[in-house]
């Protein structure tokens, strides 16, 4: 509020999240196993959610942060008439938009990824190995 | 917000996932690596999740991101090979 710092647990974690996205980006490009570019695949997506989670972190707030989960036992807290309780709920509750993001991200990340290792078992039964280059390279010599 | 270093397990959540990430990537044992880079990881970032006041995403993480896809990703090892060539 009164003193601005600027290294704060918002932009600790928008590097955090930064990170992950850029050891996803080289596990996928540099490493040649398929287990290992699946991992790197997650890493990716768990920096994505990360990211839309600090986006929706509230962190300056008078009274400090809350859940975002309106609930009975929270109005009868306030002491005061309903809609001022709710613009008190409103004032320090998270940005609920991204948490629904989040939440869709993850489910559609483990059908994804679901798919990616089935294809992956698939691909050691045809050329019995997980080295992507030694794969591509057969299929390149045989065309 | 009142003790001074109650912030503190927030920023050693995010430097053990980044850490954890990176060290999933290096053992040739692709066990270690899906138990490190799966489970340790997936949990991190639930009690990451937690501290960040999303007790929704941090559930579903729990339950997918740190139980199912390890599971999934132990059975692919198995069905394949163990050791990175």
């Amino acid at each position: 509020m009164g003193k601005l710092t600027i290294f704060n647990i918002q932009t600790a974690s928008f590097l955090g999240a930064i990170s992950l996205v850029l050891i996803g980006l080289v596990a996928i490009l540099f490493i040649d196993n398929l287990i290992k570019k699946v991992l790197g695949m997650m890493f990716l997506t768990d920096g994505v959610n990360l990211f839309l989670v600090t986006l929706g972190f509230r962190l300056d707030v008078p009274g400090g942060p809350i859940v975002p989960i309106l609930t009975q036992s929270f109005y009868e807290a306030q002491n005061s008439s309903m809609a001022a309780a709710a613009g008190e709920f409103a004032a320090r509750a998270g940005f609920c938009l991204p948490y629904a993001l989040v939440l869709t991200n993850i489910v559609i990340g483990a059908a994804t990824m679901a798919v990616v290792l089935g294809l992956t078992i698939k691909m050691y039964q045809k050329h019995r190995s997980l080295n992507s280059s030694k794969v591509l390279g057969e299929v390149w010599k045989g065309d | 917000m009142s003790l001074p270093f109650a912030d503190l397990p927030i920023y050693a959540l995010i430097v053990a996932s980044v850490a954890i990430a990176i060290l999933s990537l290096l053992p040739r044992d692709l066990y270690k690596a899906v138990i490190v880079g799966g489970g340790i990881e997936g949990l991190a970032l639930t009690v990451l999740f937690m501290r960040l006041l999303t007790p929704d995403v941090a559930i579903t993480q729990a339950i997918l991101a740190s139980a199912l896809l390890p599971a999934l990703m132990f059975i692919t090892v198995y069905k394949t090979s163990r050791w990175e060539s």
